[in-house]
């Protein structure tokens, strides 16, 4: 029927758009490249693969944009000329679907009437005229647009239920207009960040994650706690950031986030993604003096402070503390100017011990890494302050509820698509000699098992109704 | 405990293949009827041990619906294709998709319980899969995944039966229906199947907006559910305004079960994050 309808049309560019073979072209179209966006890697993983390319695939992969297919203009430009042969079908069938939403059949049709099975046409006891009444008052309870037609012994009824169902279609259709919408009005208004805080730090900034290039928040945010909770198994149970929201200085709102449970502050959602560990700005030394009244003494100092050598009048600092240094773990460097000669500075490891048992002697052949450079004074590092970073992904999308909208009238276009149909009843009423007969017939745009059913359920229904009608009347 | 029941559950289907098999070779309705019966018995039992499992993650403290990885996933998905055979066979009054249906179902639970690579212990919930979304989700899905394996088995029934020129001369294809039946049939389970996979595709999508912060993050599990969906809105847009019937319709419905299949467990050899479905 729609190829029919093709021909009819005189503009070429309408026919190419309106044709049903260009949506299922389309959409196996649209799989066959998902599926190679899922085998070629995309993105941050395509980095390695990249590499082993030659230069003329590497050329034509990127000038495919075959590392990022789902935003490549193509892809984009495929979905456009899906929502544009959606649309154009839909104007296209708009005369058709809308005919057969108006359409009236005449009541006093036999063609239906044809090929019914024997239960669906029965005697009745009862005068015709109050058989008629009796039938009609019980079809116009359960049908619309009843309509009727009498002559002297015959009366004909015709009814329907769900024309609306036709348009069904235009619902899904719709819905994935909305859809699309939603993700246009999300890539154009909205943005996707990330940002790492460490405890007690804030920021008003966050790095865009496809270009990692800043955005501004236009509000400042604090995390004031980080938490990690694990199982009895040591599998982690549960990530938490608590968050402080502040704007020109003053607090504006506290919340928390955790993995399914995001922030959510002036339209921007803050979401748990991932967590790590940075140095803080303190640690504790254990500092032996092997002078003239050898002491032993622990104390904790803050990076860049001057602090006291014991059983001394010099100064030393400590001027950087690194998590991990040369990867042999976390160290500090010591800083010591005296009164009277050079400054020294030395690096002082944590994990001292098992260093030396691996490299025996390499911490004293390098003054660098002697951690008893400065005589008579030998540094140990017992630990450093260590915080965590909550890192956070950030996102403001207003084509969301757009989405969502779409995604309610999908179902619902689907079940009326699918589940529901426009059912048309024809009803005869014959004068005969023993009595009235009721003959129904029915026709349905689809599921022929369930207008079978109805007609059956219809039949009994009419009879109990007559019958009940009579004995009232008796 | 629930593991070795699920696990004895695998040969109780296997039985009822058997019985199924019996019925369609020696053609005696008698077999069919103890196929079902056996059917009905596996799929007590298989609910019963899962109601179980569910009850002992409690115990464990632990407690979460046995959704959670590839083998309670694998678990499900049998659950959905012998509970949603059963109807269609209580709907057709028909027995021969049973032969076609019961070894998809057999064979989920031999790899759930018997493949090396599957851990059949109840384990805590990672933080992503806290989510009151995790049990609708997988219910749309794997009732839609059910639904698809049963349009697969009846375009198979499909394509055999075609081979039945001669008014059933071969013992094995008199008691597959006739392809019109099939053919409705197969369109009923792929509109409900369409539902349900839709249904699966909104509710994940939500759920991975709180959860990942994206309604869609092309992850090949999320663009491989897409592909599937394109697949079979293709099928319906084909049967539906094209008038395409039976071969063709049969073949796409089994490309289409391909991709449900590499959606289910394809995906886990790309890298992506659903990473819990893959052990």
């Amino acid at each position: 029927m729609s190829a029919l309808e093709n021909q009819k049309h005189p503009n070429p560019v309408w026919r190419f758009f309106c044709s049903v073979r260009l949506t299922i072209v389309l959409l196996i179209l649209l799989a066959l490249v998902s599926i190679a966006g899922t085998l070629i890697p995309q993105r941050e993983a395509s980095m390695a693969f990249a590499r082993n390319l030659s230069t003329v695939n590497l050329k034509i992969f990127l000038a495919l944009d075959l590392f990022d297919i789902y935003h490549a203009i193509w892809f984009r430009f495929l979905i456009g000329i899906l929502a544009l042969n959606l649309i154009i079908c839909s104007i296209n069938r708009f005369p058709g679907v809308w005919k057969r939403f108006t359409a009236l059949p005449r009541p006093d049709r036999q063609k239906p009437f044809e090929d019914q099975p024997g239960e669906l046409s029965f005697l009745v006891d009862g005068e015709w005229k109050t058989v008629v009444e009796d039938v009609e008052q019980v079809f116009r309870k359960k049908y619309r647009r009843v309509r009727a037609k009498a002559s002297n012994d015959v009366h004909y009824l015709t009814g329907e239920k769900g024309r609306f169902t036709h348009f069904g279609f235009y619902l899904v259709h719709l819905s994935i207009l909305i859809i699309i919408a939603g993700a246009i009005v999300g890539s154009i208004f909205g943005f996707e960040a990330y940002v790492n805080i460490v405890e007690g730090g804030q920021v008003d900034h966050a790095n865009r994650t496809s270009s990692m290039a800043p955005i501004a928040l236009g509000f400042t945010v604090r995390c004031d706690r980080f938490s990690v909770e694990f199982y009895d198994n040591g599998t982690p149970k549960e990530y938490r950031s608590d968050l402080t929201f502040l704007k020109d200085g003053k607090t504006l709102a506290n919340m928390s986030t955790r993995v399914n449970h995001p922030a959510r502050f002036q339209g921007i959602t803050f979401y748990q993604a991932s967590y790590g560990m940075v140095v803080g700005d303190h640690c504790r030394l254990k500092i032996i003096y092997a002078g003239s009244t050898p002491t032993t003494s622990v104390i904790e100092v803050k990076r860049g402070v001057q602090t006291l050598l014991p059983g001394s009048r010099d100064h030393f600092q400590v001027a950087d503390i690194r998590e991990n240094f040369m990867n042999m773990g976390p160290a500090v460097l010591i800083r010591i100017q005296p009164a009277q000669g050079q400054e020294t500075s030395f690096w002082v490891f944590q994990n001292h011990d098992e260093i030396e048992k691996q490299f025996p002697g390499l911490t004293h052949k390098f003054i660098k890494l002697n951690p008893s450079a400065f005589k008579p004074y030998t540094f140990i590092l017992r630990d450093v302050d260590t915080r965590y970073y909550t890192g956070l992904q950030i996102a403001k999308d207003p084509g969301v509820s757009l989405v969502w909208a779409g995604c309610f009238l999908m179902v619902g276009g689907f079940f009326v698509t699918f589940f529901m149909s426009h059912r048309r009843i024809w009803i005869r009423i014959t004068r005969e000699k023993t009595g009235t007969r009721i003959s129904l017939a029915g026709s349905a745009s689809k599921n022929p098992v369930g207008i079978e059913r109805e007609l059956s359920h219809l039949a009994r229904h009419m009879q109990d109704h007559v019958a009940r009608k009579g004995r009232e009347a008796a | 405990m629930n593991s070795i029941i699920l696990s004895y559950i695998t040969f109780v289907y296997f039985g009822a293949f058997f019985f199924y098999l019996l019925m369609m070779v020696m053609r005696k309705e008698i077999f069919g009827k103890i196929a079902t019966t056996i059917c009905v018995l596996g799929l007590a039992g298989h609910i019963f041990a899962v109601v179980l499992r569910w009850v002992e993650s409690y115990k464990l403290g632990i407690g979460h619906a046995p959704f959670s990885n590839l083998y309670e996933s694998l678990i499900f998905f049998s659950f959905t294709i012998i509970l949603l055979y059963l109807i269609v066979e209580w709907r057709t009054k028909n027995r021969s998709l049973g032969v076609f249906v019961t070894p998809l179902a057999f064979l989920a639970m031999a790899y759930a319980s018997f493949s090396p690579n599957i851990n059949s212990r109840i384990q805590p919930l990672v933080p992503a899969l806290k989510s009151n979304w995790l049990i609708t989700h997988v219910i749309t899905c794997f009732f839609g995944y059910a639904a698809f394996g049963l349009s697969f088995a009846l375009s198979a029934m499909y394509l055999l039966k075609r081979l039945d020129h001669n008014g059933g001369s071969r013992f094995f294809l008199r008691l597959i229906p006739d392809k019109g039946i099939l053919d409705d049939l197969n369109y009923q389970m792929v509109v409900i199947g369409f539902l349900m996979l839709t249904l699966g595709i909104i509710t994940g999508s939500v759920w991975a907006h709180s959860a990942w912060g994206s309604y869609w993050s092309w992850d090949p599990k999320e663009t491989w559910s897409l592909i599937t969906w394109l697949i079979y809105a293709a099928v319906l847009h084909s049967r539906l305004v094209r008038g395409w019937r039976g071969r063709k319709i049969a073949i796409l419905c089994m490309i289409g079960f391909s991709c449900v299949l590499f959606t289910y467990f394809g995906v886990n050899y790309l890298a992506g994050l659903h990473s819990y479905a893959k052990s």
